[in-house]
């Protein structure tokens, strides 16, 4: 066997050099506890817990030969004086480790006694009871007794880091994992030891935890020391359902454990997946999820009787549809659904169309440009591997595991592999405060991005100017292409020397540099997402300029399942029938899952002209208060099927034990239409939707691989719909941006609201003085026809004359007209304005 | 063979040898010494000299040569260290100067670089050639505020007239120093925190390895010496290391500095060749003790103490000896224990010192050192304690023992047992009565 062998006590074992000595124990199979190592992160070797006694051979100095023991004619093994923390140390050749005898047992016994010094063992009040790394290890580890009769450290108890992370400074055990995620995970320096010695505790400089990426610490905390304040005091964990289940938040497609009980989701945790999101997720898809049991929640089917919406039975609700549907010519039903729905729903949502006859089949947010790449696609591991990135839009808004794994690449350290107890414990190649490379990467957006800070080469770009950016980059690659010596001074491309500054937001040289670097690196990868795919000439340009300079691809799609669904076809049968034209009046009846047109007055005065309007959602909205049946969906939590994330990743989704009356995913709503209707179409459960996707895919999605399955790039480029929107124009330009946080949502979830305040129109100071709006009030804004309630933000990293406002799933990212002089003030009012 | 072996002279051994004279502290003491006039009037700045003109590998050699140990406490042999910086590859290089003298008892640095700060000047400067680093950081301790002033003012001197700067004395080579000053932690002595708490960063030692020659000041190959250390390199240069090496025994060679404190009638510092008896320092050098000694440490606090007896006082000054004996030489903080001191009391004193200093990073040391074992003696010296408590406290002190992440617990735990070795009873009169065997007197009023 290769590799370097280890004895563990008595299982000999071969591992990579350069493996720490703790995951060669844990992959012998034996056991030594730990606190301060963590997966992903660098060993520091500060709670001393994981001490074992270490020897090796050593060898003569003078002849190179190892040297030999006496009497065993073996090479003698040479025992460190003291024991050694397994976590720093590297294994060696012929290396003996000890994690059993009496003298070791005593030292980690006497480990566990100083980390119990201060601890206040109050478990019996604790969260993490029974989930607790402090309390299984000192059960395991410790003497059971404590000699230490003085006093303990009293430190606040109830310290909020910020509105969603609460800090018990008694229980800290100071393993500096917090610490050590923020610098080494997302970059963010927000958290330090204070004080020293005995007084060491953790604490932010400045209030709150300015970054996106937080709540990853509550579950690294080995203690219940952090505590994701949305779940604290709700539930212990032994009488948490667990659930692995896929984000449906973003197109990242992270890995979740949803924890519910008595049928409510009390907590989000990150789950497990090396090839996505490793152990992270953002606070979007962590804290997000408390909308699911607002107390608005529709959870029984709605028929309208005189003017009002009243509760009836499925199948009532059924035959209205369908004796509604009877009445209408075929071409003039459209079927859309959202873009977070799942790939069975995709199918039942395809098939009812079929059933129907109607070509007016879409799923919405979806860009006018395809998110399927169509050369090499980039994986996440290929982003984390990469060493030339160009990032056109922000990925930290639009799928946070983006995000973190660019911020992999930086480090320049490859993901671990795998080894035989999972991810390596202590991965020794990672370091405390490592150096990255800021230079691989390269971002442009039309604002600065948070991603920007961490980046080479940062521009802010004009918006809308996507596609001239890509147009000359990749004219220029082009040109190079075709002559690679040549240097030429006049730029024959088109762009002029000042039309490379001002309308690309880059100077020639500038991309230059950039093209330099992607052509020259081992594995480039480009990443946009909404702003290019909003515009189908950005988004030619960047496919060309990938091609031009190797580079592989991953699009960041609107939604969860923006990718699947366009990959198995939830698409309109032809340009005119697209989901535009559904709401544009050619339209007599329409069946929409989990979107929200209405909020536009104008589209709200069409729907309410419709014969029939089936809205198929989880909470009431203007399109449902205009329904002629509501019907009760289930969210991303509560639904079983499989999504496709932004590499073309097959995922799970799988539902937690969530009480959500009579709520059917769109499978069971197409059953029991079908029901109704008196025929059997596919999709009408999850099952026979699988039976279809198996056929089409070739991949069984009931038989996922752990890490999920990437699906083949389909054969044939799909086709391109038409804009959606007219871009620009009137005075005023709305920059309509990714918002990690769900906007729609914000109103139902309490705590993220706190943290995250209302959603936020964005302008420079200047802007907003010229206007006469003060950062903090609120303002009603119409942006391309949707009154939107906003909190004023002022940010230097908005250009002048832009204004920020997040998107809707309604309401895809990209420029939208606005009429600042139009924009009120008051509480409540909600102007047309045309 | 043999023959060689005779001819050698006698190494030296005691400062009542007539070969030995003193060279580092020869100026310390002297008004107007520090001034760069001075320094150069008694031939600064010529080993300088003599040392840009060779090969900075040569200089390497010679250091190896002199078998120089680091006077910082641990003494690794300074020139090996030099060795361990990788070949020049363009990226800055950097010799650091430990200045933080905190160990109680050391001030050996102080007396050195307030009196005569170019010493240690042209030391860094042969030692920056030697390892070809172009920036010297001098971290000095932040109450050594006298040292400071004298130190910038010699660096500013020292640039004006080309000494430090673009181009060393026409020699091409660029030289500098920054110094910086602590802000009050024990820790920081530590070479790896110094080099964070100069980065700006908290004062929390570093995992080794990777060691400073590889990844030291900003992630850059850096070497750290002690300020004795780097002084004695000029020294070494001009007089070659035969000189060096004729004190001292063959383990330890050399000058060092003992600094006697504690019940002596002479306390100071005194140079002295390696391989002095520890008789000869308190005796001769410190005058005798003051009042009767039961004990004395031999190199600073975190050193084991040595009961007074003729076993231990006839000890050479020589690293492995010490060693050998269960203690550390240390910094060579000579402290001398009078009988009437309660041992406890003393030891009550050292702890706090340490549970004051712990940086916090390691559990054995945040938990044992900084929090148990400070509460420990207060029970004990307030009568309360229990004879089970000195048990403990010697079960606590065994469980600090090489578990911490760096040695201030160890530095912590060491003289505790010791002192439990040597005076236990003085621990149990103290348990079984609640009064201590020596009561405390105020020595100023006696």
């Amino acid at each position: 066997m290769a590799g370097v062998k280890v004895r563990i006590n008595d299982a000999t074992i071969h591992v990579d050099p350069g493996t720490s000595v703790i995951d060669a124990v844990f992959a012998a199979g034996h056991d030594v506890p730990y606190f301060c190592s963590q997966e992903y992160m660098s060993p520091v070797g500060a709670c001393r817990m994981c001490l074992a006694k270490i020897g090796a051979p050593r060898k003569d100095r003078a002849t190179g030969d190892w040297i030999l023991d006496e009497e065993s004619g073996e090479p003698k093994v040479f025992w460190f004086p003291n024991p050694m923390a397994t976590c720093t140390t590297q294994v060696m050749e012929g290396m003996v480790v000890d994690t059993l005898s009496k003298e070791v047992k005593r030292a980690q016994s006497g480990m566990v006694e100083f980390t119990l010094i201060n601890h206040p063992l109050d478990c019996p009040t604790c969260d993490k009871g029974g989930a607790c790394e402090l309390q299984d290890r000192a059960y395991e580890y410790g003497s059971g007794l404590s000699r230490f009769e003085f006093d303990k450290r009293h430190q606040e108890k109830h310290h909020a880091l910020s509105e969603l992370i609460t800090l018990d400074r008694e229980r800290c055990i100071h393993c500096k994992r917090c610490v050590r995620y923020f610098e080494e995970v997302p970059g963010d320096k927000v958290l330090d030891f204070i004080e020293r010695g005995g007084h060491t505790y953790i604490g932010t400089l400045e209030d709150g935890l300015p970054s996106p990426f937080t709540g990853n610490i509550t579950d690294i905390c080995p203690v219940g020391a952090l505590l994701d304040s949305t779940s604290r005091f709700r539930g212990r964990n032994w009488e948490y359902d667990h659930t692995e289940t896929t984000s449906l938040d973003d197109p990242g497609g992270a890995a979740l454990t949803v924890d519910a009980r008595t049928g409510r989701i009390e907590r989000v945790k990150a789950g497990l997946n090396p090839e996505v999101n490793k152990t992270w997720i953002d606070d979007g898809t962590r804290f997000g999820h408390e909308y699911v049991d607002a107390a608005d929640r529709i959870t029984m089917p709605l028929v309208r009787r005189d003017g009002e919406l009243v509760p009836v039975s499925w199948e009532e609700a059924a035959q209205v549809v369908a004796a509604g549907l009877s009445k209408v010519d075929p071409k003039a039903i459209g079927v859309a659904i959202r873009a977070d729905a799942t790939l069975e729903e995709g199918v039942a949502a395809t098939a009812l169309a079929r059933q129907l006859g109607t070509g007016r089949l879409d799923h919405a947010p979806r860009p006018p440009a395809s998110v399927i790449p169509d050369g090499a696609a980039a994986t996440m591991s290929d982003v984390a591997t990469s060493d030339a990135l160009f990032v056109v839009g922000d990925p930290t808004e639009e799928a946070g595991i983006v995000d973190l794994r660019i911020k992999d690449a930086l480090k320049g350290v490859a993901p671990p592999e795998l080894m035989a107890h999972g991810v390596p414990i202590a991965d020794l190649r990672l370091k405390e405060r490592m150096p990255r490379k800021a230079e691989i990467l390269t971002v442009a957006a039309p604002y600065r991005t948070s991603l920007m800070k961490h980046a080479g080469q940062a521009h802010v770009t004009p918006a809308g100017g996507e596609a001239a950016l890509l147009k000359a980059l990749a004219a220029l690659a082009a040109e190079q292409a075709e002559a690679p010596t040549e240097e030429p001074e006049g730029d024959a491309s088109g762009a002029s020397a000042a039309a490379w500054d001002d309308t690309v937001g880059m100077t020639r040289e500038q991309a230059q540099a950039l093209l330099d670097r992607l052509r020259a690196g081992s594995a480039p990868v480009m990443i946009w997402s909404g702003f290019v795919s909003a515009d189908p000439d950005a988004d030619e340009a960047a496919r060309t300029l990938a091609k031009a300079v190797g580079a592989k691809v991953l699009i960041l799609g609107p939604m969860a399942n923006a990718y699947g669904l366009e990959r198995i076809g939830v698409l309109p049968s032809h340009d005119r029938y697209d989901y535009a034209s559904m709401l544009s009046g050619e339209a007599k009846a329409l069946i929409l899952s989990q979107l929200d047109p209405a909020q536009d007055p104008k589209v709200a005065k069409r729907l309410g002209e419709l014969d029939l309007l089936v809205v198929h959602t989880s909470f009431p909205n203007a399109t449902a208060a205009l329904a002629h049946v509501v019907l009760p969906a289930r969210t991303g939590f509560e639904k079983e099927g499989v999504t496709v994330n932004a590499e073309g990743r097959m995922l799970p989704v799988r539902p937690a034990p969530v009480e959500a009356g009579a709520a059917a995913d769109l499978t069971g709503t197409v059953k029991r239409l079908g029901e109704a209707l008196g025929v059997r179409m596919d999709g009408r459960s999850v099952r026979s939707a699988r039976r279809v996707l198996r056929k089409m895919l070739n991949v069984d999605p009931a038989e996922l691989p752990a890490a999920g399955q990437l699906l083949e790039l389909p054969r044939r480029a799909s086709r391109r719909a038409r804009a959606l929107r007219a871009v620009a124009g009137a005075e005023g330009r709305a920059l309509v941006v990714p918002s990690m946080v769900r906007i729609e949502h914000l109103d139902r979830n309490p705590k993220l609201r706190a943290e995250h305040g209302d959603a936020a129109l964005r302008l420079n100071p200047a802007d907003a003085h010229a206007h006469g709006l003060t950062a903090g009030e609120i303002v009603i804004l119409t942006v391309g026809g949707l009154p939107r309630r906003l909190r004023v933000v002022t940010s230097d990293g908005v250009p002048d004359g832009l204004w920020l406002v997040p998107a809707l799933p309604d309401q895809p990212v990209g420029l939208y007209p606005a009429d600042p002089s139009a924009l009120r003030r008051a509480r409540g009012e909600t102007a047309e304005v045309a | 063979m043999a023959d060689a072996v005779a001819e050698r002279p006698k190494p030296i051994t005691s400062r009542h040898d007539p070969r030995f004279e003193v060279t580092l502290y020869r100026y310390v003491g002297v008004e107007g010494a520090h001034t760069l006039d001075a320094y150069l009037e008694h031939g600064g700045y010529e080993a300088a000299r003599k040392a840009l003109a060779s090969e900075p590998g040569q200089i390497v050699n010679t250091v190896k040569a002199s078998g120089l140990r680091g006077r910082g406490g641990a003494g690794f042999p300074a020139g090996v260290k030099w060795s361990f910086m990788p070949p020049v590859d363009g990226r800055q290089r950097f010799i650091v100067c430990n200045a933080d003298e905190s160990e109680p008892g050391s001030c050996k640095d102080r007396y050195l670089m307030e009196d005569d700060p170019h010493q240690l000047i042209e030391g860094m400067l042969i030692a920056g050639w030697a390892i070809q680093a172009t920036k010297g950081v001098l971290y000095i301790r932040g109450e050594y505020w006298h040292a400071y002033e004298r130190l910038t003012g010699a660096i500013e001197e020292a640039r004006a007239r080309g000494y430090l700067g673009a181009n060393v004395l026409d020699s091409g080579f660029a030289f500098d120093i920054v110094v910086h000053r602590g802000a009050g932690a024990y820790i920081c002595g530590e070479e790896t925190a110094l080099m964070n708490s100069f980065e700006g960063l908290r004062a929390n030692p570093r995992l080794k390895p990777p060691f400073p020659a590889q990844a030291g000041v900003y992630g850059l190959p850096s070497t750290i010496n002690n300020v004795t250390t780097l002084a004695s390199v000029p020294h070494i240069v001009e007089k070659g290391a035969d000189w060096f090496s004729a004190m001292g025994t063959d383990d330890s060679k050399g000058i060092h500095h003992v600094q006697i404190s504690g019940a002596v009638a002479r306390p100071g510092v005194y140079e002295v060749p390696m391989g002095i008896s520890y008789r000869e320092i308190i005796h001769d050098l410190g005058g005798g003790p003051s009042s009767p000694a039961k004990a004395f440490i031999p190199g600073g606090t975190s050193c084991p103490l040595f009961p007074y007896d003729d076993e231990h006082l006839d000890m050479p000054m020589d690293f492995s000896a010490v060693a050998k004996a269960g203690s550390m030489l240390g910094t060579g903080a000579v402290i001398v224990i009078p009988e009437d001191q309660c041992i406890v009391d003393a030891m009550y004193n050292v702890t706090r010192f340490y549970a004051h200093e712990s940086c916090g990073k390691c559990t054995p040391c945040r938990e044992g050192v900084s929090t148990w074992m400070p509460q420990m003696y207060r029970k004990l010296l307030s009568g309360r304690g229990t004879p089970e408590d000195v048990d403990v406290m010697e079960d606590v002190a065994k469980n600090l023992r090489g578990t911490a992440f760096c040695p201030l617990a160890d530095a912590a735990a060491w003289p505790i047992q010791a002192s439990l070795q040597y005076f236990r009873n003085e621990y149990e009169h103290l348990a079984q009565h609640g009064t201590p065997l020596h009561p405390r007197k105020d020595r100023w009023l006696a």
